[in-house]
């Protein structure tokens, strides 16, 4: 009933047009998906092969390493290992980042220091230099303090790569907010604690939904950290990837492919799972009065 | 005794002095209204009183008591604020409940009190919704209950139909009036629309620039404004006030103007003569015709004419003075640009100002 009273308002033409433009947008996607499906032959097949007998061959093999020369069992691989890390590391300190965040936001907003705007900045400051400059240092650093290649290091690296985002993000939610109802709280008689838990938390929930999200996308893509400073206990996912690549076999894109398909289930599912909160989260201020 | 007495209070916000010695008392069970433009600290005002702001300077006292050290929940005082502010993630009776869950109330005498709030304010059929499910006066009517529930001895209003259209502004005052007569709450209102300050308060505190400038009731701040800020903030549509000078003559005194001569014998003023004054009138103190007995007349011509429904606004230039009137809409029928007409001032509803300083003279 709706979409076909949306497509009659625009028009099969631009209904037709704007799926096209998704579909290129799409197509890489797509194709990675495919290729997790083909065999070797097709995956390296001029032209393309769009048809072809789909194959869970490059799954199993994520997992379990055939033994190429003289029969035996077939080897798990470490691969359950860095996806547990993946999950592990961007969860705890993306929430870790949430909290301290929060928390930070909500004094920026609420109880503003001398000089507010200048702290405001230099925390943004932080995120102005490329990774690649600190990078260096933080290894020797996290080497010199035994922090190298333990989860503890990488979490607080995490936690601290995506505070400032954290902090500005959610300020700004703080910042919309509506500051009578918190007035309205205290001649209520609501406590400095209540107000931030029982008044103004929930107001901005569906924002730290989205802050949460998106700092879980960025750390989940995450790779130059990563790659210097997880060990092999600790190795992410991009990481762990990129070590297939290469090889005497040359690359095997078809499991290249297969891992790619898995990495992006989990954020696909955090984001679908949160996609109402995302879009208040994002649209926030622009859609309330 | 709840009396509410402000005395000499001073608030800054850095360099603007946002009320600059502000005095003024409310009697208990009195409906008070604060009229001013949005400048003039109405706001802040209510604001201090309710110990939102901590003040620079002066006290306020309420019920005998120094409100500058008592927590802001104890002081027995609720604010309906001008956003209505409503929690927006607690539904209708969640909002009822929290001013008194934060006192301890029993959850038994929580129910009572909710459900008789939701009554008197005819919501009980929203109880279990969200505020932004509710349309505009049922938020209103939430964030009055929400008020009352506490059962404050002083309520404060910041300009709370400000939010609402016409039609539920008027319904609204109503309402006020209602609860007001039915609680016998003292009630301290801020407000931009002398409308609602004249129909709503007993007595009417004029404010300008962080001060109160003209306590009275809606009647004498009408009839006698003690400057031309008063008479231009009270009454709508606006005083007209045409510059003149002050004439000694036999026995008495008149006031030259633009447009003629009027007798001011009746008057006791004491002035020498040759003073600058401006003369004000309200457009509905100007009358079509020739009425001898109620005042001078003067030939005036028709400049524009603004049909406001049941009545109509005339733009008139009285030999070269410009002048509102206002008229019936029906008499004003024919009544087009360019049309000559005689009008007379009643002479019982003038003022005279000073022309510098703005005072009433009569």
């Amino acid at each position: 009933m709706t979409r076909s009273r949306e497509i009659g308002r625009a028009g099969w033409g631009w209904t037709a047009f704007a799926g096209i433009i998704a579909l290129i947008y799409f197509f890489p996607v797509m194709w990675i998906i495919m290729t997790a499906f083909k065999t070797r032959p097709d995956a390296l097949a001029v032209p393309p092969k769009f048809f072809f007998t789909p194959t869970l061959d490059n799954f199993v093999g994520v997992f379990f390493r055939a033994v190429i020369s003289g029969g035996g069992a077939a080897q798990a691989t470490e691969f359950p290992l860095y996806f547990f890390n993946s999950i592990f590391i961007a969860g705890v300190s993306c929430l870790l980042a949430l909290i301290i965040g929060t928390i930070a936001a909500y004094g920026f907003s609420r109880y503003p220091l001398k000089g507010n705007e200048t702290y405001m900045f230099i925390i943004l400051t932080t995120r102005m230099m490329p990774a690649i400059v600190v990078v260096i240092p933080i290894f020797l650093m996290f080497r010199e303090i035994g922090l190298s290649g333990t989860y503890a290091g990488i979490i607080f690296l995490y936690t601290a790569f995506n505070l400032p985002f954290t902090i500005w993000m959610v300020r700004s939610f703080f910042d919309e907010l509506n500051t009578e109802i918190e007035d309205a709280a205290r001649m209520d008689g609501a406590t400095e604690r209540q107000l931030f838990f029982g008044i103004c938390l929930p107001q901005v929930k569906a924002g730290l939904a989205a802050t949460f999200v998106f700092g879980l996308i960025l750390t989940w893509n995450e790779f130059l950290f990563a790659l210097l400073l997880t060990g092999v206990d600790t190795r992410t996912v991009p990481v762990a990837m990129a070590r297939t690549l290469g090889g005497e076999m040359g690359v095997d894109y078809g499991l290249l492919a297969a891992i790619v398909t898995l990495f992006l289930i989990p954020i696909f599912f955090v984001t679908f799972l949160l996609q109402n909160q995302l879009l208040r989260g994002v649209t926030f201020g622009t859609v309330r009065k | 005794m709840a009396d509410l007495i402000v005395q000499d209070v001073v608030k800054r916000f850095g360099r603007v002095t946002a009320l600059d010695g502000m005095s003024f008392e409310v009697r208990e069970g009195e409906f008070y209204c604060l009229l001013g433009p949005s400048s003039a600290g109405k706001t802040t005002m209510l604001r201090a009183i309710s110990g939102l702001e901590q003040l620079d300077g002066g006290r306020i006292l309420f019920g005998g008591r120094d409100m500058a050290a008592a927590p802001i929940q104890g002081r027995g005082i609720a604010m309906i604020f001008q956003t209505f502010a409503l929690y927006p993630h607690l539904t209708v009776r969640a909002n009822f409940a929290y001013p008194l869950e934060r006192a301890g109330v029993p959850a038994q005498e929580i129910r009572t009190r909710v459900g008789e709030v939701a009554e008197l304010l005819r919501v009980g059929h929203t109880l279990d919704r969200l505020p932004s499910t509710l349309s505009g006066g049922e938020q209103q009517r939430v964030a009055i209950g929400r008020a009352l529930v506490r059962r404050p001895q002083l309520l404060l209003l910041d300009e709370p139909l400000t939010n609402l259209d016409a039609k539920l502004r008027h319904d609204t005052r109503a309402e006020f009036k209602r609860l007001h007569r039915e609680l016998g709450m003292t009630m301290l209102y801020a407000t931009p629309d002398q409308l609602e300050a004249l129909t709503m308060g007993q007595r009417v505190g004029v404010m300008q620039a962080g001060r109160v400038v003209q306590v009275d009731t809606p009647r004498s701040l009408y009839a006698a404004p003690q400057d031309t800020y008063v008479a231009g903030m009270v009454g709508s549509p606006a005083i007209n006030l045409v510059p003149g000078t002050i004439r000694r003559r036999d026995g008495g005194f008149a006031v030259d103007l633009p447009f003629g001569t009027l007798p001011a014998d009746a008057w006791r003023i004491h002035l020498s003569g040759g003073e600058p004054v401006l003369f004000g009138v309200r457009p509905h103190d100007v009358l079509l015709g020739h009425h001898p007995t109620r005042g001078p007349g003067f030939t005036a011509t028709v400049h524009l004419t603004e049909p406001l429904g049941d009545v109509t606004l005339l733009d008139l230039d009285v030999n070269g003075a410009a002048m509102k009137m206002a008229l019936p809409e029906e008499r004003a029928l024919g009544l087009g640009p360019g049309t000559p007409i005689e009008v007379t001032l009643s002479a019982a509803d003038v003022h005279l100002f000073h022309a510098e300083t703005g005072v009433r003279i009569a």
